[in-house]
């Protein structure tokens, strides 16, 4: 059988339309089967609110919620480019230009967060990034329905672990003397002195918090490819079979490329984070012979901030994070555009 | 007919809804109206502890404040280990208690500067007619303790710290006996002590000898191993000094501390020292001294005996019989032979006003209330035949209750001091002496007796210096703090011929990149401004 195209697979066959295919196709399809085309009248505003109101009501919670969560505070912006006070009106707060951002830039801690979030984020985007699409790949070629679900499931369950109760389990597992593994690794070495610093030594630790990462999240981070994967049709696979193609050539040829929007899109989405950094797993994890590698920015602002107080400092590096993050976007999406694909905006 | 009525109810309504926004006034010491004031109470979440807000405590101080100034009083609960994240966010938010109290003074300072602090000079001069107690209890020393010699602004009002005593180090007694050792009294005894102890490991633990830590210390290096630390300062280090590289808590800036750091890391190498400190934390600490596998620790003075069943003390006497028994021990002497004790001065929280305290007035009678020697009373010892009994010669002894007793009468700290937030510990008149060592539910008052003189004995508390505000503490906040464990942690973990470089490289961290060296800076230039006094700022570096 011929592999067809995708406008072609929307067609009736057999009597029944396929079950995959997108909207747009069935439509065409029902303009095929010969139902007459709607009538297109102008339809008057109190008809149509009549009609889709429910609708704006519904959607007027999450407007609400953007609004007053996410827009209103947005004035305090403002802050990075005033006085550090928060007690007086924002309006009469007197403005000091790029004075907080010119602190950023000379302390000295700011630097090194800068530097440690950009290299774990790298590490994390190297190592992390393709996790759950290679398991979401051997997933897929899991043929006993109840084991592939098991499985599933099994690898889902430590995204619901707070990195609070990770760390405690890495402080069991991972210490340099009590650890489980290092109490077996002195045992096999035959000596009590020997360990592996997983948590002492920066190096290691910098490891270390990219392993229990990518098992935190990778297993969850497939249910997303899993879900694009149900939109390749077997019949392609049929076809490549019929082709030839060993089962490797498949997921090189079939997989991969009906996989790749998704992954260009969480790609992008990826790359506005490259600044970005998490605050309890780092906060967690950390202990006072790492500081060097794992302050990272959030810590930054969560000390100068929260505990620091100097609220504008830290709006100032808030917004730094934020533009940053678009350029990053914006640069992933027109680089993607280049390429071929369609992007995010 | 529904709107009328509607619009005839809300009518009705709005009287009642204006009189809670009258202005009460004050006649004959009680409110005309009843005023609404909301108070900060720590909340410690304890396992089995009471809400603070409405426990038996919290309901006594609301019905005394109702019934004597016709305050009604609402208790609003704060962390107490993120109380300084906690009330700094409601500062922020403009929704911070009536009265509020922060162990944090650059938190008050801060908000100060922003215009969200009450100055209280003006109100307590007002005022201090009807504020007696407060006077009593707190003095001029601790309530103008913190105004600014210039301009006279007073932020707020120290609590007084009823007991300076401070830091112990403790040792398994019966270890000692149980290996003809006796009592410790110079730092070399007591390496010898731990070193026994880790070599005789199966005599002391048996089959649990891989568990033995001779010695332990969390990542509060500075805190943990305090004594350590100040038998190395000079006996000699004037006031001044100690003010100028007083800026740390546990004396870690002072000339000689790196002496002290340098033993724990000799310690640590040979393996004396509890391995993964580090890595763990101080509630895995404390599991690992009640298991019964610590021979030796230093901290806070009463550590072991603190919460009756529940404390060390109880706990290693359950794992390893009944005379199984930490006591307080002075091994550390300084370069004149004295075991010196750094202790606290007399101040402890300070109680302050946010600007959005709607009646600075009845902020004050509260302070007032709750200094007040019969409120201390009924909430530092409860209710007689309950919580307490009363002896012979008049001492207040704390009882083990029952379940049901402690269900409603537990404190969830000693001596409630989350209540009394104008007094940390015992303060109960003349019977305080008496009743310190009765005040230990399930512990043996002789081991309470030998921590308080051990912790009091040669003890030395630097002389306050009135300078006001010094910008560069504000500016570096709790950052220096955290940085401050990082070094030493590094310091005490590495290689011996290592030591003298990581110490160094964290010290230079410390005082340059982290702007240490500016708050002794500034705090020398202020010394020699006020007082005339030159201190040299190099001391650490040269």
């Amino acid at each position: 059988m011929p592999i067809r195209s995708k406008a072609q697979r929307g067609r009736p066959e057999n009597g029944h339309f396929s079950d995959r295919g997108g909207t747009e196709l069935t439509q065409k399809s029902i303009a095929d089967a010969g139902t007459p085309p709607v009538r297109q009248r102008k339809m008057s505003f109190g008809t149509y609110m009549r009609r889709y109101g429910t609708l704006y009501i519904l959607l007027l919670l999450p407007v609400a919620f953007f609004l007053i969560f996410r827009y209103y505070p947005m004035q305090w912006i403002a802050l990075a480019f005033k006085k550090n006070n928060i007690i007086q009106p924002l309006w009469t707060v007197p403005w000091v230009g790029l004075d907080w951002f010119d602190k950023a830039f000379k302390t000295k801690a700011f630097i090194t967060a800068i530097k440690n979030t950009l290299v774990l984020n790298l590490m994390d985007l190297v190592c992390g990034f393709p996790a759950p699409i290679i398991l979401a790949l051997l997933l897929n070629e899991l043929t006993f329905k109840r084991f592939k679900k098991l499985t599933q499931t099994i690898l889902y369950l430590p995204h619901f672990l707070s990195w609070i109760i990770i760390s405690g389990l890495a402080t069991r597992l991972l210490a340099d003397n009590d650890g489980l593994l290092n109490l077996v690794y002195k045992q096999m070495k035959g000596n009590s002195s020997a360990y592996i610093p997983f948590l002492s030594n920066p190096q290691y630790w910098r490891w270390t918090y990219i392993v229990l990462g990518i098992w935190k999240e990778a297993g969850w981070g497939t249910i997303i490819y899993l879900a694009a994967l149900t939109n390749i049709s077997p019949e392609l696979y049929e076809a490549a079979a019929v082709d030839g193609a060993g089962r490797f050539s498949r997921m090189w040829h079939v997989t991969l490329p009906g996989l790749r929007p998704t992954i260009i899109t969480l790609l992008i989405m990826r790359m506005g984070y490259i600044l970005g950094s998490e605050f309890d797993r780092p906060l967690a994890m950390s202990n006072k012979l790492v500081t060097d590698v794992s302050q990272l920015i959030s810590i930054f602002v969560y000390e100068q901030g929260i505990q620091g107080l100097k609220y504008s400092l830290t709006t100032a590096v808030g917004l730094f994070q934020s533009v940053i993050a678009v350029i990053f976007i914006l640069g992933t999406n027109a680089l993607a555009k280049r390429i071929g694909e369609r992007g995010i905006m | 007919m529904k709107r009328l009525l509607a619009l005839l109810l809300t009518l009705a309504l709005l009287p009642v809804a204006f009189s809670a926004f009258a202005d009460a006034e004050f006649v004959d010491g009680k409110f005309t109206e009843p005023v609404k004031l909301t108070v900060e109470v720590y909340n410690r979440y304890n396992d089995g502890g009471t809400d603070p807000t409405s426990s038996v405590y919290a309901q006594y101080i609301h019905d005394g404040m109702l019934e004597k100034y016709n305050i009604d009083v609402e208790f609003v609960s704060i962390g107490r280990w993120s109380e300084v994240d906690d009330i700094g966010n409601l500062l922020a938010a403009g929704s911070a208690p009536d009265v509020c109290v922060t162990y944090s003074y650059p938190t008050i300072l801060t908000y100060a500067d922003m215009g969200g602090i009450v100055d209280l000079s003006g109100p307590l001069a007002q005022y201090k007619d009807e504020l007696g107690n407060l006077w009593n209890l707190l003095g001029d020393y601790n309530i103008y303790y913190d105004q600014d010699p210039e301009s006279g602004v007073l932020w707020c009002v120290e609590a007084k710290l009823a007991n300076n005593a401070r830091i112990n180090t403790f040792i398994r007694k019966d270890w000692l006996d149980k290996l003809g050792l006796a009592v410790p009294t110079t730092e070399a005894e007591f390496e010898a002590c731990l070193i026994a102890f880790r070599d005789n490991a199966e005599t002391l633990l048996g089959a649990d000898a891989d568990k033995m830590i001779p010695y332990l210390t969390t990542s509060d290096i500075g805190w943990m191993n305090n004594q350590v630390i100040v038998s190395h300062i000079p006996n000699d280090i004037s006031d001044e000094t100690a003010y100028v590289y007083g800026y740390d808590s546990r004396q870690v800036l002072m000339p000689g501390a790196k002496e002290g750091v340098r033993v724990l890391n000799k310690w640590y190498n040979e393996g004396l020292i509890w391995k993964d400190f580090v890595l763990n934390d101080s509630d895995q600490a404390d599991n690992l001294i009640k298991s019964g596998w610590v021979g030796a620790f230093g901290h806070n003075y009463d550590y072991p005996y603190r919460n009756g069943e529940d404390s060390i003390q109880a706990s290693i006497q359950r794992a390893a019989g009944p005379e199984a028994a930490f006591v307080a021990i002075e091994p550390f002497t300084n370069d004149a032979g004295i075991p010196r004790k750094i202790l606290s001065d007399t101040v402890d929280r300070k109680c302050f006003l946010p600007s959005t305290c709607k009646n600075v007035h009845a902020a004050l009678l509260y302070l007032d209330f709750i200094s007040d020697p019969e409120t201390i009373k009924f909430l530092q010892v409860g209710k007689e035949g309950i919580v307490h009994e009363v002896t012979e010669d008049g001492a207040y002894k704390l009882l083990t209750m029952d379940a049901e007793n402690k269900a409603v009468w537990i404190q969830n700290s000693l001596n409630n001091i989350d209540h009394t937030i104008t007094v940390n510990g015992q303060y109960l008149g003349d019977a305080t002496a008496a009743s310190f060592a009765l005040g230990y539910a399930a512990v043996d008052p002789e081991l309470l007796t030998i921590a308080y003189s051990v912790a009091m004995n040669e003890g030395r508390v630097f002389a306050k210096f009135s300078v006001g505000a010094i910008a560069a503490e504000n500016e570096v906040g709790s950052s220096l703090d955290n940085y401050r464990d990082t070094w030493l942690c590094k310091a005490v973990v590495a290689p011996v011929d290592e030591f003298d470089a990581v110490y160094d490289e964290g010290q230079r961290e410390y005082l340059e990149d982290k702007e240490g060296q500016s708050i002794i800076d500034e705090r020398a230039a202020k010394i020699l401004e006020v007082y005339g006094v030159e201190v040299p700022t190099d001391l650490l570096t040269k």
